[in-house]
Formats: C-alpha cells, structure tokens, sequence
C-alpha cells in the first residue's frame, strides 16, 4: 500500500510510513556479519570469548583484536566494522578517564554504556553547531566490567539501544548462540562453568575449527579485573573442551538484503 | 557531559573543561561576547550617582526609601532623579551608585516584565526570583571586569511574607530585614536595626517614621544626599511610591 | 573661540572642579567567617558562623554558609561571597546532573574531587573561597576535605578554615589531635566532645576575630542523615 521499502532506506532521518528507520535497522543486520562474540555474567566475575575470522594464512592473528581493555574494570567485546569500533571504543575510554579525572572513582559499566550511546546517536542531518555523522555505527558491544554493583554485562547495538544481560551473543552465530546460552545460564554459574559454556557455544556456531589462535577470551573478575587470556591458557581451555558433537555450522541468518556479500568480503570481521 | 554543546559531538571533553563557566548555565542581557579589538574602555568609574538606598521590614510589609539627587561628582547635578522603581505589583526596586546603569537596567527589567505580562498566565515575577535574577547579571558583570556600579534593595511580598534584599556591584547578594546601603550603612543602619531589634512588629507608620528620621540623619552628614526622598511601601494591598518627601532640617548652627 | 583654543585638549571650564574620580575597580570582596568541620568514627560535624562582614560594616548576622550537597556530603564556604553563592550553585547543578546521568547520588570522596577541579578550572582567575567539604566516605567514616581557592585539596579529620581558620586551627591540633602535649592519650572523638569543641572554639574566634561572629549554626552528618543546631555568639 504504501511506497516500497528503497524509498525509504537512503537517508538516516527519514522514518519509513510504519515508522522505521531502515538505515538503523540496516545497521543492526550489519552486525549479524561480524564475528561472533559471547559474553556471560556470573556473580564471580563475567567472561567475554570471540572468535577471530582469519581469513588467509598469511595473516597475523593477534593483529585481529576483538576484545580490548576500555579501563582495568571494563572490558569490551566487538562485533561489525572495526574501524567503527576504534572510535566508540576510543570514547568509552576518555569518558572512562575522564569520570575518574573529575570524580576520582570508577565510571559505572552503565555510565560507560550510555557514553558511548550518546556517541552512537549522533547521526542524521548536520546544522551549524557541527556535523553529523553519515550513517550510524555498523558495531554492536558487550561491555563487561565490574563496579559497585558487582559483575556487569551490557550489550548495545548500532541504533545506540543498551541493555544490561546475564549472557548474550553478538555476530553471525548470535542467534544459535543466544539460544544455547538461555539453555545453559544459571544464576549460580561459576565463572569456569561461564568459560567452558561460552567457548562450547562458540565452538559450535564457528565456521573455522575453533583452536587457540582464532578466539580471544577475557575474564573480568574483582580481584584481577582485565585478564586477557594468554596463548598457553587458551590452549589448555581449549583441549579440556568437551567434545561436543559437530554441528554444522549455521547458515548466516540474513536481511534478505544482503544475503550474498560474504563477511570477509567487507571489512566486518 | 551534559554541558557538551554539539559541536562537541566528536570529541569528548578535554580535561580542563569541566563544567560550565560562570554564566555558561544562563543567559542573560549582556552576556554575549564581545571583540576585545583594539582598546575597548570598560567602566572604570561611576559617574551620575545616587547615594544612599534605606529599607525596612515592618509587621506586614516592607518600606524602602531613597533621595532624589543625582551627583556628578561633588556637584548636585539633577535635582530630580526618581531612585526607586515599581517593577510589578508586588516588587519595588531602590538603586544606589551610577544612574546610568540604572536606568540601563530598569529598561531591560520593565521589558521582562512586559515580556511576562504579555503571556497573560496569571503569574508575576516574584521579589526572591528578582533578587536571584540581578545578582546573576551583576556577577557576569563583574567576572567580565566590566561591573554595573550599582547598589541594588529589592523589596517585595514573596508567597504573603516580606522579603527585602540587596546586590551589589560585585553579585554580593543577601537578604535581611534591615537593608542599607551607601553612606546609610554607616549612619542608618545602627538607628534602624535598634528600631528592629526594639519592636519586630512595628506598624507602617512606625517604621515611615524610622526611614523618616534616618533619612534626616543622613541629610545632615551625607554631603551627597537631599532632602528631598521617595519612599515606596508594599504589603500584601499592594504597593505603594510617594513623594517626593521634603525632609525639614535645621542648619542655624551653621551660622557664626 | 579663543577660549576654546585655549582649552583644547583640557577639560572644557563647565567641568572644571572636583568632579568624577577614577576608582579601582576589584572583582573580589572579602566577606570573612569562619567554618571548622571535625570528622568522627561514624559522623562529620561542619559549622560556619552566620556573620556576613566587609571591613567594619556587618551585611547581615544571619547569613547560612553552610550548603548541603546531598544527604551525606555539606559544603562550608568563607571568603569572597558573590564567588560562594556562584559556585555553591554551580555545584548543586552539578550534583543534580550527575544524579540524572549515572543514576545515584555523588559520594563525598567524588563531590570532593570534582569541587578541586572545578577550582582548578578557574585557576586563572579564582573563586576567592575556603571551602571544606564534610561527609561520610563509602566505609560510613567521617571526612573531611579541605582546600584552597586554586583547587588544592587535602583530605583531614579536623580542619579550621576561613578568617579565624588560623587563629583555630593550632587549637584543633591540641584538643583534636592532641598535638604538642605530653603523656595524653589519644580518645576517638565522640560526637558530645566534637559538638562543645566547636563550641568553645567559635566563642574563642569571636573574641579575637571581627570577621566572626553573631552566632554559628552546625550540621551533624551521620549514616541517618544531616540535623542541624544553631548557638549564639557575641554580636559586636
């Protein structure tokens, strides 16, 4: 009845008839191309695990970073176009030194969360005071961190949306993953039991056979906080994995849009 | 940061900028910035004044008074000079110092009341809001080295209870029953606060008659005053600006 | 027209008497009182006098420079007053604000360390104020932070400030932190010693001090919150 969905999807301000902003919602299928990321939060600590697409053996894995420390008590996992992350990250990390600069205490991991939305919001039309941006950021985060309320976990998504979880998936895999995940939380998971479901989980929505080079995992926990997993720690994870049976890997869940642009085609990764 | 502007949409906020500047919060008259081009004279000096602004609290209401001199120097230039300022039914405004800048501002407050009246909703400005009002002006003022040199008492009825209070060319503000400035600090005030102290609940008259008496004093010592004064008069009926007021005085021990 | 040769570049003759002087004009005003904060196990006690002064003229003798920032945190000030009312504002907002965006109230640890960079930011052209910040830490212990105009902060248990802070201060350090004297041995101060201290104290800088006076009003902070009391002083 009304106009098709192309007239609608160009510009980051206009609203669709039924009152959608398909660049946004673009923006969020943009992320189901990422890499899959897991984050879990128990009352030990919360744990983040991702997988690493390497893509060609000539490539240095730990130039793929997808986990990366914001402050000693948050840490983020990201999923999408990575050079959109650098600068959400980048400003989650000022914002982070900042809080502590003028109030000499830890920023909250939801206070970090809603900064770095305010970044995310800001697209749309330019006016005099500055510049939008063009289009909205193609990244989803998990942030991890720990703050007066305990072990925190938090997912936002390009439309600047942020929503506190127990466990939750991002990327490709997101939507298998999410499901087993609801399968296997329990509030009284300790954090091994959270790193063993994780990498379980991850093991199977990933398209490469999952080893010590192409996953990064990271535990936060209140007496070490940021800890990223060494290449000898993810090795003996790894071999302790139980042996789950081979799943096929999941077919991308897709938009219908771009169904047939390969993640490593574009810089998602 | 909530106090970002969007311009600093992009970046975060540098360290140092932390929190606004005096006068950041608020917009006032005034307060855009001006070019610091090529030798811009700020007011270095007041030069019409008026002296002394007298105020009382009595038992439902406030008095305030002020002389009608305005001196350019030692000379008693304008004999005619109205001190004291009707703002709305229930403020009066008195101001000491430079008569420029008070007529200045008396332009700009009659037009925020103009402003006010025209949306018609049943409220007016109240004194304490006033008060706030002129002490954020004289401050900006003064953090831009470039004061209004004025001494201001604003007397009013706030919510049926009398409020009088004072700021000064810095943003010094506070309120009291007994508000005096200029030479009347040192001269009027020890008499009046006695009147205070002596009896809270005086009557109008008494307290007309307290200013009346002060005023006298003040004719007799400050060479820059005149016996000629307004007094203004608000309570819960109203308000009230009468005069001016001849003060009678004696000078035959001025003769040899 | 002669005449007006002769003139030129002086002062036309109309205008030629004692007329208008050029006066210094200075941005800061001192306002004198005092305030002294003592921190306890479990309380914080602040108290400012209520004079409000410049030179040898008193403005008024009930002026509050006591400013609570939230239900565990209250800001004394003395010094320049047109500075203290524009900063207590500013901070107040600022307390709002960070209520609203990190969704709890600013501890006094926090409200301590923004208030030094708040001060800072103004180093060039200071507010002209002794501030002392007391409250309860996130352990529930009294604190005390005290500073100068440019933001210097100093965390403390007992502090005097203001324009009888060093007449006050030597005081403290004897009956507070029982400094210079021999064989005592140190009590924790009880909330009873810490209120009559601050009493005896007040009437002492009236004595001495004409920036303080007319009476003091005291704020007692505890985990239940804040409860006022007020004493008289001498008025002259």
């Amino acid at each position: 009845m009304f106009l098709t969905r192309s007239e609608y999807d160009r510009g980051v301000n206009t609203f669709s008839p039924e009152g959608r902003l398909f660049q946004v919602e673009y923006a969020i299928e943009a992320i189901k191309l990422g890499s899959t990321a897991i984050g879990i939060a128990t009352s030990e600590g919360v744990i983040l695990a991702v997988e690493k697409r390497i893509t060609s053996p000539l490539m240095e894995p730990t130039t793929v970073e997808k986990i990366v420390e914001v402050d000693k008590h948050i840490g983020c996992a990201v999923s999408g176009l990575m050079a959109d992350s650098r600068t959400m990250i980048d400003r989650a990390r000022v914002e982070c030194q900042n809080h502590w600069f003028i109030y000499n205490e830890k920023m909250t991991v939801e206070s970090a969360a809603q900064a770095v939305s305010n970044l995310a919001i800001q697209f749309g039309d330019s006016d005099d005071d500055g510049s939008a941006m063009s289009r909205p950021f193609g990244v989803a985060i998990l942030f991890a961190g720990i703050d007066e309320k305990g072990p925190q976990l938090f997912h936002m998504d390009p439309s600047g949306t942020f929503v506190q979880f127990d466990a939750k998936a991002i990327g490709s895999g997101s939507e298998g993953a999410q499901q087993s995940l609801q399968e296997v939380y329990h509030k009284s998971m300790t954090l091994k039991e959270a790193t063993t479901s994780a990498l379980t989980i991850l093991k199977q929505v990933m398209e490469e056979k999952l080893n010590e080079t192409n996953i990064e995992v990271m535990t936060m926990t209140p007496g070490a906080f940021f800890h990223m997993f060494s290449k000898a720690e993810l090795q003996k994870i790894v071999e302790n994995l139980p042996n789950a049976r081979e799943e096929a890997p999941k077919p991308r869940s897709d938009s219908g849009a771009t169904p047939s642009i390969k993640p490593a085609a574009i810089s998602s990764g | 940061m909530a106090f970002m502007t969007k311009g600093d949409w992009y970046n975060s906020q540098a360290f140092w900028q932390n929190g606004p500047a005096p006068g950041a919060i608020y917009n006032f008259p005034g307060n855009t910035a001006q070019s610091e081009s090529n030798g811009f004279q700020r007011s270095q000096a007041p030069i019409t004044t008026g002296t002394s602004v007298l105020g009382l609290h009595y038992k439902d209401g406030v008095v305030i008074a002020a002389d009608v001199l305005g001196s350019y120097g030692s000379l008693a230039k304008y004999r005619n000079c109205e001190r004291l300022m009707k703002v709305n039914d229930n403020i009066i405004l008195g101001a000491g110092g430079d008569f420029a800048d008070f007529q200045y501002i008396k332009n700009i407050i009659e037009q925020k009341i103009l402003e006010e009246e025209c949306l018609d909703d049943g409220f007016s400005l109240k004194p304490k809001s006033l008060h706030c009002w002129l002490t954020r002006v004289m401050y900006n003022r003064r953090s831009k080295f470039d004061p209004f040199w004025n001494n201001f008492i604003i007397a009013g009825m706030d919510d049926d209870k009398p409020f009088m209070g004072t700021v000064d060319k810095l943003g010094t503000a506070y309120a009291d029953p007994v508000i005096t400035t200029g030479y009347g600090a040192y001269m009027a005030t020890p008499l009046l606060r006695k009147a205070y102290e002596d009896n809270k609940e005086m009557t109008k008259e008494e307290a007309l008659q307290h200013i009346h008496k002060s005023m006298q004093v003040l004719f007799y010592r400050d060479a820059r005053s005149f016996p000629k004064y307004h007094v203004g008069i608000i309570n819960k009926d109203g308000i009230e600006i009468k005069g001016p007021l001849t003060l009678e005085s004696n000078w035959e021990v001025a003769n040899m | 027209m002669a005449m007006l040769n002769e003139y030129s570049g002086r002062n036309l003759p109309d205008y030629e008497f004692e007329a208008v002087k050029k006066v210094h004009f200075s941005p800061y005003a001192d306002n004198g009182g005092s305030v002294i904060a003592l921190a306890g196990d479990d309380f914080c006690i602040i108290a400012g006098d209520t004079r409000l002064s410049s030179g040898f003229s008193i403005y008024t003798r009930e002026q509050q420079k006591l400013f609570p920032l939230s239900n565990t945190t209250v800001l004394g000030c003395s010094g320049c007053w047109c500075d203290t009312l524009t900063l207590t504002r500013i901070l107040s907002a600022r307390m709002q604000m960070y209520k609203h965006e990190h969704h709890k109230e600013m501890s006094t640890p926090a409200a301590a360390q923004m208030l030094s960079t708040m001060l800072y930011y103004k180093r060039f052209f200071p507010y002209y104020v002794s501030n002392m910040l007391a409250g309860l830490d996130e352990n529930g212990k009294g604190c005390v932070y005290s500073y100068d105009p440019i933001g210097h902060c100093e965390r403390s248990n007992y502090r005097a400030g203001g324009s009888a802070g060093a007449l006050l201060q030597p005081l403290l350090d004897n009956q507070v932190g029982y400094k210079n004297q021999e064989g005592v041995d140190p009590t924790p101060l009880s909330q009873e010693r810490a209120l009559s201290i601050i009493k005896d104290v007040f009437i002492s800088a009236a004595e001495r001090d004409i920036y303080t006076g007319d009476g003091i009003s005291i704020k007692i902070i505890t985990k239940d919150g804040v409860k006022n009391e007020s004493f008289s002083l001498r008025k002259d």
